[in-house]
Order: C-alpha cells, then sequence, then structure tokens
C-alpha cells in the first residue's frame, strides 16, 4: 500500500500547494508567484511523449464507413441481396431493425479514390481529406462493445457504458497537467451538423471528471453567450471597477489567511486571479478577427460564422497553440438511419474542408507532430439498408463489430490504412483496434503507460482502460 | 517523525512498535496481493489465500521472518521468485517489509478485517485535562492528540461557533438577530439552547436530505439518452419530513428498502421506497430493455450496499470480490432482493413518465378537493336532469387525477423473476446457477423468521446485529461535521477501505447511536457539543506540517461549503430567500442556450421560472441530469447518476466565476446593499457592519472596515460619474430594486457586497 493514496506521490501540484502546502514554506511561496496551474502527476509523462496535447474531433451520432473511408466494391454486386438470419451469426441488432422483415445488402452510391503517395483511399465526399491523405493513418477494423447512443458514446469517451467514470480528457489533465497559465486543461467545443435529422444528445458526464477530482472536467466554451459561463461580468461592472472588487475581496481574504492560517485561502486568491485572467484571455481567444485572410480561405467561409464546426477547428489550433491539453470538438447530426444520401453531404460537408485545414495548419506551423488528431463516431453502420432499398432516401443502423476512424499528427504513422474488414464490412478479418486499444494507443502518444494512469476510489485502482487495452504499435510512429 | 507512529496510516516509514494485523498489515496485503490470493477463488493462484489466515497454511514461521516463506519471498533477490511478480506493477516499500517482518515477529496471526467484526462498546478513557472537558469523544480525541504531541484548539469564538453551526445542522447562515442573542446570552447552556433551536428548526431537515439525495442519487430527469422530466420530488420531500420528524435511522432505512412490503403499506411508506427508482432509465429507441434492467438491480445492490454497508459490491458482478469476501455467488443471492420489480426499465418520449411499478400522490389540498368532486358527483347521480353537472364534474376530477404527481416505487412480481448468476456479468449470458435471495456469509446470517426479501433484508440492515450499518451512518455523522470521516473512505469500509483514525471512538459512536433508538438528531447534538468540534480553527504552521488534514482534530473543522450552501448564502444573506419547503423543483437563473447544446432535438427546452420560484433553496433546483446546474456543478455538486457519499471541495477559477458573475449572486449583491441601506443605520460604519455581520456572521475589524470604507469611496466617485452604469447593475436580476434609495449608493454597496460574498470567509463554515 502506497502512503495515503492522495497524499505527496499521487497529488497534483495544485492540491498539493493548496491543502498541504505550508510545511513546504518557500517552495511554496516560490510556486505561488509562478502561474502554472497544475502540473501533472510525479512520474508523468512515463516516457518522452510523441504528442503533447490531442484534440478529439467526436462525430456524434456515428458516420457510416461505407460511404466514407472503407470502400466496399464487392458490394456493388451483392446489392439488393437479403441478409438471412445466419449472416448475423448472433450479433445483437437495435430495436430499430431487429424486427425488420428484409434486411437488404446497401452498396455506397458514393466513390473512393486513392490519395496522395499513400494512395489512401477516400470517398467523393472527402475532397479536402484526400489532399491531406499522407497525414491520415485511417483505422477501418475500430470496434466497440454497443449498439446504442448513449452507452456507445459513454463507453468512448469514458471507457464505461455506464455513467460515473472519468473521461479522456480528464484523465489526460490528471495525469499531465495544464500547461496553460490561463486556460484549462481540457476544453470542449460543440457544434450542430447540417444534417436535418434529429440529432442524438451529449452529456455532461461525457466530458465529466467521474471519481477524479472536479477540476479535472472539461470546460465548455461557447460559441455564443459567454463563451465559459460566468465569465462577462454583469452590465455596469467594467474591468476596472471588477479589478477594484477584486482587490478587495483579495485584501479581505489575506486578512482572513493572516487571522487563520489556511493555506486554501490562498488557493482561493490564486483561482481567483485566475478567473480575472480568463476574462481578457478567453475572449481574446475566441476572437479569430485578426486571423489572416488566408487561414479563413483554408478552413472555409464557416471558420467566420461562430459555433460552426469551422469555427472550432480554427479555435482548437489557438486553444493548441496557448498550451491547452486536451481540445475536444463534438459534431452532432451523424445518425443516418434514413435520407443518408440528403444528409450525409451536408455533414461532410461540414467537416471535410475544416479537418483538414487543421492538419495543414497546426503542419504549417510545425506542431503537427506534437498534437495528435482523432477524427470519428461512437460505432459504424449496417450493411444492410434500414427500412427500404431506396437509393434517394436509404440509411442504415447502428453496427458496433467495425468501424472506421481515422488519426493524424503526433505519434501517428501518416499515409497508412489499417485493419481490414470483411466484404460486408460486418466482421473484421484483420488487426482488430478496440475502443479499448484506441485509449491506450492515445495515452501512450501522451507519453502514459495507460496500465500506470490509475486512481484508487472505491477500494480499486481505476484506469480509463479498465483491464483492456493494448497500444497499436503499428500505427504508431 | 516517530510522534505520528500512532496515527499515520500503513505503509509509512515509521518503525513500529507493536504491528496490529487489521491496521497496519492487511492494508498491504489487500493492495499488493489479494488480487492473485484474495476471495476471488477463480483467480486465486498456489491455492494461497492471504485475506484470511486459513490455517495450515505454512508461509509463516511465528516469530522467525527469515524462516517464513512469506518473508523470503517479498524479499527474494531473484526477480522470478520475488512477490508481487514484477508485471503486476505492484512494488512492496520498504515501509511495507518492514511491517510485515515485525507482524511476523509478533507472532504473524490474522484477524478477522476489524468492519466485519461488531463493534464492541469501548470504555470511556478517564479525562485527562481538567482545562479541556468534556464528554466521551473529547476523551478519545484528546488519547490520540497526546500521543502525537499535540494539543486541543481553545473554543471558537461565539461568532464562529454560530455561523459554523447554523450551516451544519440547517445549511444557513445565523442572522443579526440570532448572532446577538447568542452573544448576550453568557449561560453555561447559551450553545445548547443554539443548537435546540436549530435541531427543531424545519431547515435542518433540508440540509440533512441534502447528503441523503447524492446517496441516493436522486435527480428530477431521466438521464439516460432523452434524460426527460420525472416525478420524484415526493420522495424527496418525504425524506426532509422524516429528518425533521427525527425519524428513527432504523425506521427511516427499513421505510425506503421496504416500506411497500410493510402491512397495510400507507402512501407515504411506498413513496419512501423511491430510495431505489431514483436510478436513471434508458429512454432511447433501439435498446434492450432487459440489458438496462440488469444495470438497474446492479445500480440498486451498489448504491445500498454503499449507502447502508460501506461495501463495494459491484466489484462482485462479474468475478469473486478481489478484496473482500464476497462472492460471485453471494452477490446474485443480495441481487435477488432487488430483480423481483415489475418494472420496464424504459420510458418514452414525454414529459413526466414513470415506469412502474408507481404511486399517485395526492397533496392535502388536491386530497381534499377530489373528496369533494366525488361527494359532489355521488349527489349529482342522484339527480336525473343534472346530466351536464355531471358531467363538467367528472371531467373536473378526471383533471384532478391527471394532475396527481406520480412517483415511483418499489414492488414485487408475483410469482418472483427468477434470479441466475450472470456470466461475467452480462444481461444476456445466465450462467446454469440459480439463486435465491440471501446475505454474504462474512458480513452474517438471515436474521430468524424474518422473510426472504427486502423486508428481511432492511431488519438485518438495522438489526444491530450487522457490524457495519451503525459505524458506516455515525462515520458520515462525523464528516458531515469535520469535513472528513474517521474511516477517510466513508463509502468503502472493506479491505480497501481505510484504517479509522480513532477507532474506539468510531465503535463508541456506533453503539451509542444503536443504544440511543438510531436517534440522529441526538447524535448530532452529541457531535456539536463536543469540544473538539468546537476549537477554534485557525492553524499554526508547526500544526500543519503534522497534520495537514486535520485528521487528529488538534483544530476546529474548517472547509467551504456546500455547493447549495453557498447559493442559499448569498439568497439568505440579501433577504431573497422563499423559505417554502418542498414541492415541485423549480428553475432558476442559468445561461441561455446550455440544453440547446447538447439535447435531443425534439424534447423541450430549459424554461426559466419567476416570481418566487427563483429564490428557492438550492435543493429545489431542478436537476438534470445530462446538464446539471453549472453554478452548483462549479462547486462540485454531483450529477447524481451514480451514488456519491463524498463530494469533492475544490478551488477552481470557473468557481470563483461564479460569484463574481452568476445573475444569481450579482442580485444576491444588490439586494444585499438594499438590506443595509435601509436597515444599517445612518453611518457608513453601521451600515459596513451590517453587511459585514450578514455575509460573514461577524463585526468586521478595524481594518476590515478600512479596506471596506476606502474601497466604497472609490465606487462612489465611480458610479457618480457614471449613474447609467449603477442602473445597468441596478437591472440585474427579477427582483424589483427599491427606487427610494439613491442608485448610485446602491451600486457601489452592491460592489463591496459582490467582493464580500465572493470571499473565501464567506463561502467556508470556518
Amino acid at each position: 500500500m502506497t502512503l495515503e493514496h492522495d497524499n505527496a506521490m499521487m497529488q497534483t501540484r495544485r492540491q498539493f500547494l493548496g491543502r498541504t502546502s505550508a510545511g513546504i514554506g518557500s517552495v511554496a511561496l516560490a510556486s505561488l508567484l509562478n502561474p502554472r496551474l497544475f502540473a501533472g502527476l510525479v512520474g508523468f509523462p512515463n516516457f518522452a511523449p510523441k504528442a503533447k496535447r490531442v484534440i478529439y474531433l467526436f462525430q456524434s451520432g456515428a458516420p457510416s464507413q461505407f460511404e466514407l473511408l472503407d470502400h466496399k466494391p464487392a458490394l456493388a454486386k451483392a446489392h439488393g441481396e437479403v441478409l438471412g438470419s445466419e449472416f448475423f451469426g448472433g450479433q445483437r441488432l437495435t430495436g430499430m431493425t431487429s424486427g425488420q422483415k428484409e434486411k437488404k445488402v446497401c452498396k455506397s452510391i458514393y466513390n473512393f479514390s486513392r490519395h496522395g503517395q499513400s494512395g489512401t483511399e477516400l470517398s467523393e465526399l472527402l475532397p479536402h481529406l484526400g489532399r491531406v491523405a499522407d497525414e491520415l493513418c485511417v483505422v477501418r477494423s475500430m470496434q466497440t462493445q454497443a449498439i446504442n447512443h448513449d452507452p456507445a458514446i459513454t463507453f468512448f469517451q469514458t471507457g464505461f457504458q455506464q455513467a460515473g467514470r472519468p473521461s479522456m480528457g480528464a484523465w489526460a489533465s490528471y495525469g499531465l497537467g495544464s500547461e496553460s497559465a490561463d486556460l484549462p486543461a481540457y476544453v470542449v467545443m460543440i457544434s450542430h451538423g447540417s444534417a436535418k435529422r434529429d440529432s442524438q444528445a451529449l452529456y455532461a458526464r461525457l466530458w465529466g471528471s467521474g471519481f477524479l477530482p472536479s477540476e479535472h472536467q472539461g470546460v465548455k466554451f461557447r460559441s455564443s453567450g459567454d463563451p465559459v459561463l460566468y465569465l462577462s461580468n454583469p452590465e455596469g461592472i467594467t474591468a476596472k471597477r471588477r479589478r477594484r472588487i477584486l482587490d478587495l475581496g483579495q485584501a479581505l481574504n489575506r486578512e482572513h489567511h493572516e487571522r487563520l492560517g489556511d493555506p486554501e485561502i490562498l488557493t482561493r486568491i490564486r483561482q481567483a486571479e485566475m478567473a480575472y485572467r480568463m476574462q481578457t484571455s478567453v475572449p481574446e481567444l475566441m476572437d479569430t478577427s485578426s486571423e489572416p485572410e488566408h487561414i479563413f480561405d483554408l478552413y472555409g467561409a464557416n471558420a467566420r460564422k461562430p459555433g460552426t464546426y469551422a469555427a472550432n477547428c480554427l479555435l482548437a489550433r489557438r486553444l493548441a497553440e496557448r498550451g491547452v491539453r486536451f481540445i475536444q470538438l463534438y459534431h452532432r447530426g451523424w445518425d443516418q438511419h434514413g435520407d443518408l444520401p440528403r444528409d450525409l453531404p451536408l455533414q461532410c460537408g461540414d467537416i471535410d474542408q475544416p479537418s483538414a485545414a487543421l492538419i495543414a495548419d497546426l503542419k504549417q506551423r510545425g506542431m503537427l507532430e506534437e498534437t495528435l488528431i482523432i477524427w470519428g463516431g461512437e460505432f459504424g453502420r449496417t450493411v444492410y439498408a434500414q427500412g427500404g432499398l431506396n437509393m434517394a432516401k436509404y440509411g442504415r443502423d447502428h453496427h458496433p463489430r467495425c468501424f472506421s476512424m481515422w488519426l493524424a499528427g503526433g505519434g501517428i504513422r501518416g499515409g497508412t490504412m489499417y485493419g481490414t474488414t470483411d466484404d460486408f464490412s460486418f466482421n473484421i478479418v484483420e488487426n482488430p483496434v478496440h475502443v479499448y486499444d484506441l485509449h491506450a494507443t492515445m495515452l501512450h502518444c501522451l507519453g502514459i503507460d495507460h496500465e500506470k494512469l490509475t486512481f484508487k476510489f472505491q477500494g480499486r485502482h481505476y484506469r480509463l482502460t479498465d483491464v483492456h487495452g493494448h497500444v497499436v504499435r503499428s500505427i504508431v510512429a | 517523525m516517530l510522534l505520528l507512529a500512532g496515527w499515520l496510516p500503513a505503509g509509512s516509514i515509521v518503525a513500529w512498535e507493536v504491528v496490529l494485523f487489521n491496521r497496519d498489515v492487511r492494508p498491504i496485503l489487500s493492495d499488493n496481493c489479494f488480487e492473485c490470493h484474495g476471495p476471488d477463488a477463480a483467480k486465486r493462484k498456489a491455492d494461497l489465500r492471504l485475506d484470511t489466515g486459513a490455517p495450515g497454511q505454512a508461509i509463516i514461521n511465528a516469530g522467525k521472518p527469515d524462516k517464513s516463506e512469506l518473508f523470503k519471498r517479498i524479499t527474494h533477490t531473484d526477480l522470478e521468485e520475488r512477490m508481487p511478480p514484477v508485471d503486476s506493477g505492484r512494488v512492496l516499500a520498504l515501509g511495507d517489509i518492514k511491517i510485515l517482518r515485525t507482524w511476523i515477529e509478533q507472532g504473524g496471526k490474522w484477524e478477522k478485517h476489524w468492519a466485519f467484526i461488531p463493534p464492541s462498546r469501548p470504555a470511556i478513557l478517564p479525562a485527562t485535562n481538567s482545562a479541556w472537558p468534556s464528554g466521551a469523544i473529547d476523551r478519545f480525541v484528546l488519547a490520540k492528540m497526546k500521543r502525537a504531541g499535540l494539543q486541543p484548539s481553545p473554543r471558537a469564538d461565539k461568532e464562529t461557533l454560530l455561523r459554523r453551526v447554523s450551516f451544519d445542522l440547517t445549511g444557513l447562515p445565523p442572522i443579526p438577530r440570532e448572532i446577538d442573542a447568542f452573544l448576550a446570552d453568557a449561560s453555561p447552556r447559551a450553545f445548547e439552547k443554539v443548537v435546540d433551536r436549530l435541531l427543531a428548526s424545519p431547515r435542518y431537515g433540508e440540509r440533512m436530505a441534502l447528503d441523503w439525495l447524492d446517496a441516493a442519487r436522486y435527480a428530477d430527469s431521466h438521464g439516460y439518452s432523452l434524460d426527460r422530466r420525472r416525478v420524484m420530488w415526493p420522495w424527496r420531500d418525504w425524506v426532509i419530513r422524516a429528518f425533521n420528524d427525527n425519524m428513527p435511522f432504523d425506521r427511516f432505512a427499513l421505510e425506503q428498502l421496504a416500506g411497500d412490503l410493510l402491512p397495510d403499506a400507507t402512501i407515504a411508506q411506498r413513496v419512501a421506497t423511491g430510495f431505489n427508482r431514483n436510478h436513471s432509465i434508458q429512454s432511447e429507441g433501439g435498446v434492450i430493455n432487459e440489458e438496462y434492467r440488469v444495470e438497474t438491480v446492479v445500480d440498486r445492490v451498489e448504491t445500498t450496499t454503499a449507502v447502508f454497508l460501506g461495501l463495494t459490491f459491484g466489484c462482485a458482478r462479474c468475478h469473486d470480490h478481489k478484496y473482500d469476501p464476497i462472492s460471485q455467488r453471494e452477490f446474485y443471492e443480495f441481487y435477488a432482493l432487488f430483480n423481483n420489480v415489475p418494472e420496464t426499465a424504459h420510458v418514452g418520449n414525454a414529459d413526466k413518465l414513470a415506469d412502474k411499478p408507481f404511486v399517485k400522490v395526492p397533496s392535502v389540498a388536491q386530497r381534499k378537493q377530489m373528496e369533494w368532486h366525488r361527494a359532489k358527483i355521488a349527489e349529482l347521480e342522484k339527480k336525473s336532469e343534472a346530466e351536464e353537472q355531471l358531467k363538467t364534474a367528472r371531467k373536473a376530477l378526471a383533471a384532478l387525477g391527471q394532475a396527481l404527481p406520480t412517483a415511483m416505487i418499489m414492488g414485487e412480481l408475483s410469482p418472483a423473476r427468477k434470479t441466475f448468476v450472470l456470466s461475467r456479468g452480462q444481461y444476456d449470458q445466465p450462467s446454469g446457477v440459480e439463486v435465491s435471495a440471501g446475505l454474504p456469509a462474512a458480513l452474517g446470517q438471515w436474521p430468524a423468521g424474518a422473510p426472504r426479501n427486502r423486508l428481511g433484508l432492511a431488519k438485518w440492515i438495522v438489526g444491530g446485529e450487522n457490524p457495519l450499518t451503525a459505524r458506516v451512518v455515525v462515520n458520515r455523522f462525523w464528516q458531515m461535521h469535520f469535513g472528513t470521516g474517521i474511516v477517510k473512505s466513508s463509502e468503502d469500509f472493506g479491505a480497501q477501505g481505510e484504517w479509522p483514525t480513532h477507532p474506539a471512538l468510531l465503535d463508541w459512536l456506533a453503539t451509542e447511536f444503536i443504544r440511543g433508538g438510531w436517534n440522529r438528531k441526538a447524535m448530532h447534538k452529541l457531535i456539536v457539543m463536543s469540544s473538539t468540534y468546537q476549537q477554534v480553527s485557525r492553524v499554526s504552521p508547526g500544526l500543519l506540517e503534522v497534520d495537514p488534514a486535520n485528521r487528529l482534530f488538534a483544530r476546529g473543522p474548517r472547509f467551504r461549503l456546500p455547493a447549495e450552501m453557498i447559493r442559499d448564502h448569498a439568497l439568505a444573506s440579501s433577504g431573497l430567500l422563499v423559505g417554502r419547503l418542498g414541492g415541485e423543483s423549480v428553475r432558476p437563473y442559468q445561461p441561455p442556450g446550455l440544453w440547446d447544446d447538447v439535447v435531443y432535438e425534439n424534447v423541450p427546452r430549459f424554461v426559466q421560472d419567476h416570481g418566487g420560484k427563483l429564490y428557492r433553496r438550492s435543493m429545489y433546483t431542478y436537476w438534470k441530469r445530462s446538464v446539471p446546474p453549472p453554478n452548483m456543478q462549479a462547486f462540485d455538486a454531483p450529477s447524481r447518476e451514480v451514488c456519491v457519499l463524498t463530494r469533492a471541495k475544490t478551488n477552481t477559477p470557473l468557481a470563483a466565476l461564479v460569484l463574481m458573475n452568476d445573475p444569481t449572486f450579482v442580485e444576491a449583491s444588490r439586494k444585499l446593499a438594499g438590506r443595509v441601506l435601509r436597515d444599517g443605520g445612518a453611518t457608513e460604519e453601521s451600515r459596513l457592519t451590517l453587511l459585514h455581520r450578514l455575509v460573514c456572521g461577524r463585526r468586521p475589524t478595524e481594518r476590515e472596515l478600512d479596506l471596506l470604507s476606502g474601497a466604497l469611496a472609490e465606487f462612489q466617485t465611480s458610479f457618480r460619474a457614471e449613474p447609467e452604469a449603477a442602473r445597468r447593475l441596478m437591472a440585474v436580476g427579477e427582483s424589483p430594486h427599491d427606487p427610494v434609495l439613491d442608485v448610485v449608493e446602491l451600486a457601489a454597496y452592491a460592489s463591496l457586497a459582490n467582493a464580500v460574498l465572493g470571499t473565501d470567509e464567506a463561502i467556508t463554515r470556518n
């Protein structure tokens, strides 16, 4: 047994200073003057990291692999065939199509072509990504456990289908701390897709801290109203008045500290100062008006519209520049049970150019190699059409056994395609990558041994990958 | 460092004089060895069990560590032979090895895990310090303190003490009249009178319910997927009332676990069982209900065992527990008790849906109205010409029935659902092993004559024979008043939990609780009347170094208030608080668009309430699990998706922003300014004094007055130059400002109030 779990060995610097510092004397004082907010755990990263940060582009609703990343030419021939129950081999189906009488094989109506020197195969719906194909590692053999949105997205974000565990960004913040003096370590931004169908819900637990200290939870940056909740001063309170109010409060706090000696009061003083700094740093971050024209050309016209995926990609780059550890975008609207031909091009139109721009932009700044980018949804979609086989309106149900994602940047071998599925993208033929494996690989790129990043709660040493997970060495540079 | 030997947790690099198995040895074995040599039979290696000292295990040669296989293996120079194995990731610290060595030298005897041995009433130690009285608690605490070479701190001043105990017992600050009365009361019973007054206040029930709502994962929405509105507040109100009536804890537990199974169960007793229906419920279209029904039953087992027994049963869902003596089979025997609810585990897409079973809960007024209508209908039915009237009356009665709150409750299927051990805990993989309801053998025997259902379970839980319940509950009382429990891991009293800092005190409190008839008010009174509780919370650098977390209680407890109290404090001190007890949850201010960001598109959005509903106590705020109230989340309020028994107390810039800019706090600041200008007398000093007393519960010092006065002058000048800004500030929030008062003065005082409400002192019980 280690020392009391959350004491010196395992404490974040901030807690360390805040709760147990007085005996440390001059060290504590020096650190107080240094505004670095929190460093990570002692001994982390465990080895030289490939990436300093993650930009995770979550595509909520689950994009179809058939139309985007997993080319299945054999389906042209099988198109319209009815799949018998023996085909499914006991695979669980959702309640939406388990009762559907005829499950007919459905080809993609979109063409694929090869891009870059690597010849990475991508759909015609992703032309911009085609131009950065040599940076991409397309994983076509992802698999997950869950088949419905809520459990699946919760599983992806926390490694567990039910609520209560910390999200991956919270784990990263806990392990590695922040590199930013005036921004949180974990930032979340949400955009609505252009698809005309209902978007699946998101939940605070997806970026929550679970049983980790709550300062590690993701902070939502918003496109309307305050970019960070409660950031703006109320009507009538100018920045100058705010400063004076704060000065009074801090003077009273110092009096109080002198009387009681509790170092927590000093931490409170520091946090209020950071809040004040955020009142300047966050609007400055969110204000992209100083970005040059060619940057907007790169990300596309939508980058000027706050709240779009394009604008969020540009902000992601700005957050990365400022040392934010884990930047997570959610783009909603990918749940194409029907009307895929209408909605999928709209969704791809949202994400194609900005995602490619983010890669190119980071690259031209020399930051791509230190930034891991991950793009993907919570599961895949079925080879059979949901409902009838009307090629003007077809859609696909949920499929957990295989789906596709792509990664790029820090620590990832670009210009590769990894994993193979069968002709129906129903089963993985080669090199399966479980969600746990993705988690392990992501942490590996950050210099973390996923088996070492643990937190003792209710008597158990929990980790993001539970008792699973293997680093996918073949995709790591 | 040796001074600390009596209380530092195991594993510290301290040469123990006497090693206790449960305190010092078990934690090392549990954390490092039990995974392969513990209760889990399937994973057990070399048929060696280190959680129990099975006779015939020739690995200990009593008194001779160097001839003991256990010691040889943990110190083996060959890494292939060394335990724990290199690839386990576990490494024994030098201190751990020393402890194991000493333990073997002293005989190497196993003991049953301390928490599974029923508490016996320890003798109260004789008083040793005539200057520091008084009761049993203080004697236990003082003995330990002395062993560490520490002295108790003096009693806190009356103002601090009053504020501390007011928050602890009612969640609200004292008002100036109460402060004056206490200051003026020189009788030796002055503090006791205060405590009795607070315990009798209806606010007591609200404050105590707060922690219970976390434990019971109470919320106003279903949680999963669509996360739409549910109606469980009748259960919440039952809890508040039970606290206020000082319902004994054994009854409180019994009715919540099995109220529906009591003979002639009342509506209230059935509503009480909502404790185990507060879990999240699915609403996603494609899910398989059975999967979530199983999750629900598991949730009930986890919540019930954590709350009442301080154990982590959930670990045994998929395999035998790694650390505690709970086999997978025993998990499902316990699970069988909760597996018999006639539920769907799914609700549709509409507001206020309840999954069965549920009960309609009329208020007194509603019941009267319905009786009146029924009587009217009966009367009209006798007349032949009243056809139209009868129709109207029937309609009205039906409408009343529709409007009744519908709370989910527990119930039992007949015939009972069969329970099987689920392979790897999977809902769709029942093994061939059918089990019936039962208790893990290590915890005790099913009470003789009690039915094999939740009622029997409840009787066992509060039967007094069970080693855990009373300890677990009094430990949480202690945690409430001292910030940390005597057992720090208040949710885990198992092998992986922490050793109590004061085992004898814990057992004394536990036995006292049972002896006194599970009387919670009496226990709270006992604790707050202790000298230990009443110490000043000032900490010297020396004491901070020796005992940073105040585990020895040589100073008063000091910690930040829970989220709800921080908001309630602002509402109360500004005079905005609306003190109505209970009822449907309310929707006070929250930043626009929060729900739009995340909710499924065809479900309703947040609609803010107005008027008095903006100023209800925070525990009545509508709790949507996927989007919890953000101003309380910033202060560590949980999402209520799972049982929480200890909240974090973080200190972040996001929390600072809430205090600065949340309209709730800005409005409170300006209302506080109005109050001060109206009631604070004519002089600046009297006004500043009132402001400070309202927020901090004490008069300001000279220095503080100077700081306030200096800032006031600047704000007056600043707003005089820009009265428009003052008017805009006064328009924040929906309550009107007093038009008689000068808007510049109001804005200047509001700025001060904003500063003071945001200080560390304001949001801390000192």
